[in-house]
């Protein structure tokens, strides 16, 4: 077999060398030859061995550590559909159904997305890397499962060109490119992207378009919650037990609504050591210290929100799946370990100030991320120049 | 004593590890020196193919400081003068006759040493064709003779795989050892580190008044860079000397015996080695003597010096003047199918990300890149093992932006050159040679 291969992939090189036909492809044919076959090539300076560590492998593993929240969303997204839908909500009709509504959208994320980074490498003439591969799943998982499959082309798109090419290419990017498509969308489409319809993709759209009765995310729940009274009680009472939020059965992103499956993902990362706990944790902490002083300010005539269980802000709408995955993403993170923890910790915090504060962007997580990684240099900058002003000088 | 504990750093967990015997390899046919191999020198040839030379003889010198003398590790006629591309003098090859002559220097004994006005040492050492042995920190080109180091570092360390032991070649050498360091105690007023590795510390001979600093910490922790870094108190520090320990005895039995000492102890290693241990031979032995005919027919790759640090050469070369093991690597090269997905129980790797962290044994690597060049995923592995907390990867962006006063701030200096974190990079970029690089094109340019 992998003779086989190698003589394939040996016999069609040459298409793509400098100087020939496709040579601007061959990014393309590089991406697509290591995908079978590692490389062969062997160090040419000190130190001879090398980690067997590469990026394609270190990517992988971030997709397989997806896959438990992305599966889920897909039962989901299938379930929430059919039970709006008046149709069976067993475990396989669900599954059918989420796969139908979700996959076109990965499609088209994963098509779209790939034909930009083909672009950008042919005219850089620098390898696809294989980051691409994370941010094309991401994305799909942070959409309503309404969305129209034009509005996600332009998503990816402007993810990939806006959040990364035009900084220079992955390791340059400062926007984690996800997020970056996902904000475009919010702002330019909010209708698609916002209120209480567009989170459950209800069967068939004509006859239900008037009187379907969509069920109402947790937060938009908690945002109409009256003066006076519990967000909590509110919750429950419309069968939002805190277990069902932290499962994430509830109308919602595709992907994002599952703080247990987020908290696999981000162990698995962590134990193979991929994203940083300091993020992580600054985070959890960040969310769970604001909601603490919240608690502590309330007075009898703030929003309910003021009062809420600290805890119910970790599992509800997205902050688990940002904290998880796209605050870890270490390009557009601080490089620096105490900039994680400060960086953690603001996402988190800024995450609740947004829910409580402006209740219009209910989806806080992913403005708070994308706000932080503007910062994220800065905070590097800093950082280093107070390590640096510990060295004793060499020049 | 003052323990010095260095937190970053990174033991690689390889097959090949030589055994603790020593073996005395037969007299070879031919030795050479190879000046390409001498980092920043201008050498000027003293010699012709066909002269007759005696050990000791001059055989070329430093075009930028002619106290700088290279001389001969045998007696018997220059045989070959291999150039390389632009001239480059590679091997100057001297076929030994059974004379044994040797060109007589003065010497000198321990109440001498207690004496001798230290410009006289100076050109003693000189005139013995040793004082390149003492090399001079960030560049570790060889030691200015007109200066007065602020200390001079001797590492007994051999953290880097497959390296000679110092209990070996410290062996009955105990006084000679001794003396040597008095040579360095005079040439540096007394500023000398001797540093040892706590784990070989108990296996030392009797050295302990001797031992200054003791090291705890895994590959390059005892490396005299890293030393310094741990130890300096001031910037005027930065231009220590060093000198590997080995080369200590060199200069000692130069100073006492009054004769150019030619004896070396190599470390053999790795995993293709046919015979691995340690072989006591000649300085400019070649290879294939030293690994005492190795097998041609696997794809094997030849690394004179260590396996981080070294240089591939090839097996019909010899072996460099500084250069104390020869390692025998497997080359690699084989495509693996799905290599990325693999679970890697027998693949080493800094990264928790194979199974192999929960695997003890010491593993085969080859020299295979295992991956493509990617750009920076920024997964701080470089800063998390770089010995002298340099953060590679923001250090490595400056250089190659060209801003050398921003990397310089970095600590771009520091660096000892270890290749940590260009081993551990799993985007595959050579850090290490891009600062080694940038080093010394600084140092061209600060000397004009
Ligand atoms: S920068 Fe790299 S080569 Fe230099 S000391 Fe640090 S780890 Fe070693
Ligand atoms: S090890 Fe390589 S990929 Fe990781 S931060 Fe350093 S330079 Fe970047």
């Amino acid at each position: 077999m992998t003779n086989l291969l190698n003589r394939f992939f040996d016999s069609q090189r040459k298409y793509f060398e400098p100087g020939a036909k496709l040579e601007r492809l061959n990014a393309l044919f590089e991406a697509f030859e290591t995908v079978f076959l590692a490389t062969g090539e062997t160090t040419s300076s000190g130190p001879h061995v090398r980690d067997s560590l590469d990026v394609k492998r270190f990517m992988v593993l971030v997709i397989v550590s997806l896959m438990p929240a992305f599966f889920f969303g897909l039962y989901n997204t299938g379930y929430q559909s059919n039970i709006v839908s008046g149709l069976s909500p067993d475990f396989m009709s669900a599954m059918t159904r989420g796969l139908r509504i979700v996959m076109p959208l990965v499609i088209v994320s994963y098509t779209v997305g790939f034909f930009w980074e083909l672009l950008f490498a042919a005219i850089r003439r620098h390898n696809i890397s294989e980051g691409f591969f994370v941010t094309a799943l991401l994305f799909p998982m942070t959409l309503p499962p309404t969305i129209p499959l034009w509005q996600a082309a332009i998503g990816i798109s402007f993810g990939v060109i806006f959040g990364k090419e035009v900084f220079g290419g992955t390791g340059r990017n400062f926007l984690n490119p996800a997020l970056t498509g996902r904000a475009f969308l919010f702002f330019a489409y909010p209708v698609k992207m916002t209120g209480d319809a567009v989170w459950t993709a209800v069967a068939s759209s004509k006859e239900t378009a008037v009187d379907a009765i969509t069920a109402a995310t947790p937060l938009s729940l908690a945002s109409a919650t009256e003066r006076f009274s519990s967000i909590q009680d509110t919750l429950s009472g419309s069968g939002y037990s805190f277990m069902k939020l932290f499962v994430g059965n509830y109308p919602g992103s595709i992907g994002g609504t599952s703080a247990l499956f987020s908290l696999i993902g981000a162990v698995f990362l962590l134990i193979l050591g991929i994203i940083s706990y300091r993020i992580l944790i600054g985070g959890i902490i960040g969310v769970l210290a604001t909601g603490i002083l919240l608690n502590i300010v309330a007075t009898e005539a703030s929003t309910p929100w003021f009062s809420l269980n600290p805890s119910y802000h970790l599992v509800m709408g997205g902050i688990a799946f940002a904290l998880a995955f796209m605050a870890t993403e270490p390009v557009s993170a601080p490089d620096m370990n105490k900039s994680k923890w400060f960086y953690g910790f603001a996402i988190g915090a800024l995450t609740v100030l947004i829910r409580v504060f402006n209740p219009a962007f209910p989806e806080g997580a992913m403005l708070a991320v994308l706000f932080m990684n503007l910062f994220a240099p800065l905070l590097d900058h800093i950082e280093v120049k107070i390590r640096l002003g510990k060295r004793i000088p060499n020049v | 004593m003052i323990s010095l504990n260095v937190k970053k750093g990174y033991r690689l967990k390889i097959t090949g590890e030589p055994p603790k015997e020593l073996v005395e390899l037969p007299k070879p046919s031919h030795v050479a020196l190879l000046p390409e191999k001498i980092p920043f020198i201008k050498p000027r040839l003293k010699v012709r193919v066909g002269d007759h030379v005696e050990t000791g003889s001059e055989i070329f010198e430093d075009k930028r400081n002619t106290r700088l003398k290279f001389l001969s590790p045998g007696s018997g006629q220059i045989t070959e003068i291999n150039f390389g591309p632009r001239r480059v003098i590679k091997e100057v090859v001297i076929k030994l006759d059974n004379k044994e002559s040797y060109v007589p220097f003065e010497h000198i004994n321990k109440d001498g040493l207690q004496n001798i006005d230290r410009n006289d040492l100076v050109k003693m050492l000189s005139k013995g064709g040793l004082w390149p042995l003492l090399r001079a920190l960030p560049y570790q080109d060889i030691a200015p003779t007109d200066k007065v180091p602020p200390q001079i570092i001797v590492s007994l360390g051999s953290s880097e795989p497959f390296q000679v032991s110092p209990e070996i070649y410290l062996d009955g050498n105990t006084d000679l050892f001794a003396f040597g360091i008095s040579v360095l105690e005079k040439l540096s007023n007394n500023n000398v580190i001797i540093a040892a590795n706590a784990e070989d510390k108990s296996r030392l001979p009797d050295q302990s008044g001797r031992i200054t600093h003791i090291i705890k910490g895994d590959y390059p922790a005892d490396n005299p860079g890293v030393i310094l870094y741990k130890t300096k108190t001031s910037a005027a520090q930065n231009n220590s000397w060093f000198i590997n320990t080995q080369d200590v005895l060199l200069i000692a039995g130069l100073l006492k015996e009054g004769a150019y000492p030619t004896g070396r102890i190599v470390a053999v290693g790795g995993e293709l080695a046919p015979h691995p241990g340690y072989v006591k031979t000649r300085i400019g032995a070649p290879v294939s003597h030293i690994t005492q005919n190795e097998n041609n027919k696997i794809k094997s790759r030849c690394v004179a010096g260590g396996i981080m640090t070294g240089y591939s050469i090839d097996k019909k070369s010899f072996l460099g003047f500084y250069e104390t093991s020869v390692l025998i690597l497997p080359e690699g090269g084989k495509r693996e199918l799905f290599g990325f997905i693999q679970p890697g129980f027998n693949k080493q790797s800094y990264s928790r990300t194979f199974l192999s962290s929960i695997n003890r044994s010491h593993l085969n690597m080859n020299c295979n890149m295992n991956g493509e060049e990617r750009a920076c995923v920024a997964c701080g592995s470089c800063a998390e093992v770089c010995p002298v907390d340099i953060i590679p990867s923001l250090t490595f962006k400056c250089t190659l932006a060209d801003e050398i006063e921003e990397s310089l701030s970095h600590g771009l200096l520091d660096c000892v050159e270890c290749g940590l974190c260009t081993y551990v990079c799993p985007s595959k970029i050579e850090i290490c040679t891009i600062l080694q690089n940038a080093k010394r094109s600084y140092y061209k340019e600060m000397s004009g």
